[in-house]
């Protein structure tokens, strides 16, 4: 059980001091992804320090909100933007959804062709401006969660004198522009 | 509207040069080079920047200011051609508004984004874009999702000065073969396909043609383009001019779900994200992620029985075949994830058998390399790494088909650098250029001897690097190839074993294979010579009909029912990659965990499922009943496989003693003198899922037998003007 155990300490690290009046429940029947925060602390478990184990009330309790709900995982992500436009718009923020329904979530309507579905969250996903944003809502909601982290982002250097550049060695490209 | 806005409050208008009065701080210097920093700082917007000093655009300032400019022509990932002008910024003390593209950043410049003569120019520059544009945005394929578009509604006139009585620019549509769809009325002459074609695949047929007005992009000759990395293209031609032929008029972008995943068509990784609308995936696109394919992908498209009798019939197979122990064969093909290997190989060991096989040739003896070391299999420069490499020898691989992402790093670097490539192996086109040292053993003897002109240039090397093809270890000289290599690269450590660099890198071909290995998915020396009477293919459509025996009880666990699946005396249908959400690892070893974009079709499952439903029937039921218990399992049998999107590096020492197992292992090798031959004759259909596609049918006609593929606009004989 290393994995759930490093897993929980990923998770616990940043919410405690931030919000103090919540916990996540993590008891044994609750199974989590391993969620990677940036630095990955895979450590031993012995350095891990056991959370207490607070009663706090999350709104799935009271909201009436299905029971199958709590047993679906969410994913927390960024976006990737879109490479068909050169466009950045909304690619900064965070958004929660969920995996689709494995076994008939979506079927084709007989009557029309259109899709169908049985997934009551198909359709909804959420954006946060932030990733502590999102694993807020999560842990108040109290959804299991994954987060992805973002791929780094590498600024490539770029010179129109690149253009003219003369190199010593045998031509290697032919520019048709 | 934003031009309402602004203008009663500033003077500027085009022409006029806008001071805003800040002062030069002091006497320009007469020095012709000043003190040499790494980073500068700029204005943009009135917002202190700072970007580093080597060769930054200020379009990139711009943008690192928060500053949205827009932009045809100029890509992130191309070489800058500055001639669409839409970026055009103002820039303080220049008298004229500056293309923000081709200007490098300056120290201290005051750059305007937002003003009106900004607003002008750009106006301007879409006026005449558009004149020539055609009006056809509802019946366009990239409508929704188009630059032109969008930064129209913002820039764009709402009447036009177009009054020619000749009409707007005609111009004929292209034949690109059956990937791109072209419309080349829609051009705008940004000139990225060209550059793309130039730079990163490495086609230089695809030129321009014609000045101002008349410009127009083509192949010169009619013929079609032949690359692998032609579709994407698709998306980053800003309008609609080149879009994708199978998708042609199927979806708007709007109407699609996205869901970002893994691609498993090669052994790269390379993160994609699959747009589908209700059950049906409708296209694949490439996602942005510089540690594996940048943004480029090789394009080829998707296309889109009762449980307890069938698992029952399995059990009752095993017992009437009477396999016992080794007897029992398992054989992972190309697609399966990792998730379901770790099943099987807990199955498989479960009834008593180490007899795992894989779906290749000499799949069924244990791996020259081993398993015991990860570096002897796994691609350990890294893929990003091969840009520090200035020196390559290929070794019976050809990148181009076998990872072609990977290939365009290569391609890149040989470019901008004085990278030197070798290849020994089958000749081939890599779309760079390359010392050809011979096709067999022979040839790698010189190499190691220091023959030759390259052998000097890579005994010169600071990063040497030597990629060893996944295809080598199925060659008859195999073995003995890497008996010499090993021994090559322990002799040679000083420079290609460091703890900053591993320059002994295996490609992979196949998207399951490192899983595989990682988890220990072979056979034992013992297995292997067992002839097996209950035979499990997980995925495998590869497999040699000969080489299952005739008595045997054969299993298949698929989606696309291919080879593998006419060969069953059960088949057990299972989810297509863009079904599931599962672990895959890539050739350098890291893992990326996939996300199902559509749910499998009727009775079909994940693949892990079913054989935790089949080990329960059996009577020996695994201990993971959800994925996560599954991924516990797998952290158990290796932390890196849940370790995701990271890769882990060996250390040199482990490394080494890794090379030395392998020498050990194939000491014995004889060499035979046959030549190495390359794995991929026909690119396009590699798989189940692609032998299954019509498009990809399409592109083996036009591209490997250079026949019509029957959806080519003949008749139409490209004019150029």
């Amino acid at each position: 059980m290393s994995l759930l155990r490093s897993s929980k300490q990923a998770i616990f690290r940043w919410p405690l001091p931030a919000c103090p009046t919540y916990t996540r429940r993590f008891s044994a029947e609750t199974h989590n992804q391993p969620v990677r925060t940036g630095d990955a602390p895979q450590k031993e478990t012995a350095q891990i320090a056991e959370v207490a184990d607070t009663d706090v009330l999350t709104a799935e309790v009271i909201s009436g909100a299905p029971v199958e709900l709590r047993h679906r995982m969410v994913r927390i992500y960024q976006p990737a933007r879109n490479t068909m436009q050169s466009g950045a718009g909304k690619s900064e923020r965070w958004r929660i959804d969920w995996d689709v329904l494995l076994g008939a979530g979506r079927w084709e309507n007989p009557l029309m062709g259109w899709a169908s579905s049985a997934d009551y969250m198909q359709g909804t996903r959420m954006s946060f401006r932030s990733k502590e944003d999102a694993m807020h809502f999560a842990e108040k909601q109290g959804w299991n969660y994954y987060v992805q982290p973002p791929p780094t982002k590498k600024i490539p250097p770029k010179n129109y004198s690149e253009n003219f550049v003369y190199r010593p060695n045998t031509l290697r490209i032919m520019r048709t522009k | 509207m934003l031009r309402l806005v602004s203008r009663p409050s500033s003077t500027g208008r085009l022409g006029k040069v806008v001071c805003s009065g800040a002062p030069h701080g002091g006497r320009r210097s007469i020095a012709s080079t000043s003190a040499r920093q790494a980073d500068i700082t700029l204005t943009v917007d009135g917002k202190e920047v700072t970007v580093p000093k080597v060769r930054s655009a200020l379009i990139q300032a711009c943008e690192a200011a928060g500053a949205t400019i827009p932009r045809f022509c100029y890509h992130d990932r191309l070489a800058i051609a500055g001639n669409c002008r839409m970026c055009l910024v103002e820039v303080e003390r220049s008298p004229k508004p500056v293309a923000s593209c081709a200007m490098p950043a300056m120290p201290g410049s005051k750059v305007f984004t937002n003003t009106p003569l900004v607003h002008e120019a750009r106006e301007g520059v879409m006026e005449f874009l558009l004149a020539n544009h055609p009006l056809d945005c509802p019946i366009c394929d990239q409508g929704g999702e188009c630059d032109l578009q969008d930064q129209s509604m913002r820039y764009g006139s709402d009447r036009t000065r177009f009054h020619e009585i000749t009409g707007k620019r005609a111009v004929e549509n292209k034949d690109l073969g059956p990937l791109v769809k072209t419309s080349m009325n829609r051009c705008i002459q940004c000139t990225r396909c060209v550059r793309f074609a130039n730079e990163v695949a490495g086609v230089e047929e695809l030129g321009t043609t014609g000045r101002g007005n008349d410009l127009q992009i083509g192949m010169y000759v009619e013929k079609t383009m032949d690359s692998e990395l032609s579709g994407n293209i698709i998306d980053l031609c800003p309008v609609g001019a080149l879009t994708s032929k199978p998708y042609a008029l199927h979806a708007r972008p709007w109407e699609l779900k996205n869901t970002e995943s893994i691609d498993v068509m090669d052994a790269v990784g390379s993160n994609i994200r699959v747009d589908s609308r209700g059950v049906q995936v409708m296209r694949i696109q490439p996602r942005t992620n510089d540690e594996v394919n940048e943004e480029w992908i090789t394009r080829r498209p998707f296309v889109a029985a009762s449980w307890e009798e069938a698992l029952q019939t399995i059990a009752d197979g095993i017992a009437s075949s009477g396999a016992t122990g080794n007897e029992i064969q398992a054989v992972a093909g190309h697609l399966a994830d990792t998730e379901s290997l770790v099943a099987l190989k807990d199955l498989i060991n479960r009834l008593g058998s180490d007899n795992l096989a894989l779906d290749q040739i000499n799949g069924s003896a244990p791996p020259l390399h081993g398993v015991d070391v990860r570096s002897n299999y796994l691609f350990n420069s890294t893929i990003p790494g091969v840009e520090e490499a200035d020196a390559i020898l290929l070794v019976g691989t050809n990148p181009r088909h076998e990872a072609a992402v990977l290939n365009s790093r290569i391609r890149k670097s040989w470019l901008h650098t004085s990278l030197e490539v070798g290849l020994i192996g089958e000749r081939t086109d890599t779309a760079y250029g390359y010392d050809y040292l011979g096709a067999d053993s022979k040839a790698l003897a010189d190499f190691i001897a220091g023959k030759g002109a390259f052998a000097a240039k890579f005994k010169a090397a600071k990063r040497p690097l030597i990629i060893v093809g996944s295809a080598l270890a199925e060659q008859p000289d195999g073995a003995a190839a890497y008996n010499a290599l090993a021994k090559f690269v322990e002799k040679n450590k000083d420079s290609l074993i460091t703890p900053e660099w591993n320059g002994f890198s295996v490609l992979h071909r196949i998207a399951s294979r490192p899983a595989a290995y990682e988890i220990g998915f072979v056979p034992s020396k013992k297995a292997a010579s067992t002839q097996p009477k209950f035979i499990y293919l997980l995925n495998a459509d590869e497999v040699d009909p000969k080489s299952i025996p005739a008595n045997a009880f054969v299993v298949y666990q698929g989606h696309h029912g291919d080879l593998g699946a006419s060969l069953a005396d059960v088949c057990l249908p299972a989810a297509a990659y863009t079904e599931k959400a599962m672990t895959w690892v890539n050739t350098e070893g890291r893992s990326q965990v996939g996300r199902a974009a559509v749910p499998p079709p009727g009775a079909s499952r994940e693949d892990w499922k079913i054989i935790r439903a089949l080990s329960e029937v059996l009577g020996s039921p695994l201990p993971y009943d959800d994925v996560l218990s599954l991924r516990d399992r797998m952290w158990d049998i290796s932390p890196t496989l849940v370790r995701y999107d990271v890769v882990e590096r060996t250390s040199p020492e482990v490394a080494v003693a890794g090379l030395q197992t392998i020498a050990a292992n194939t000491v014995s090798a004889k060499v035979s003198g046959k030549p190495f031959l390359k794995p991929i004759s026909n690119f396009y259909q590699t798989d189940p899922i692609s032998r299954a596609s019509v498009t990809m049918a399409q592109c083996t006609r036009a591209f490997v037998k250079g026949e019509d593929y029957g959806f080519g606009e003949k008749g139409s004989e490209a004019a150029y003007a």
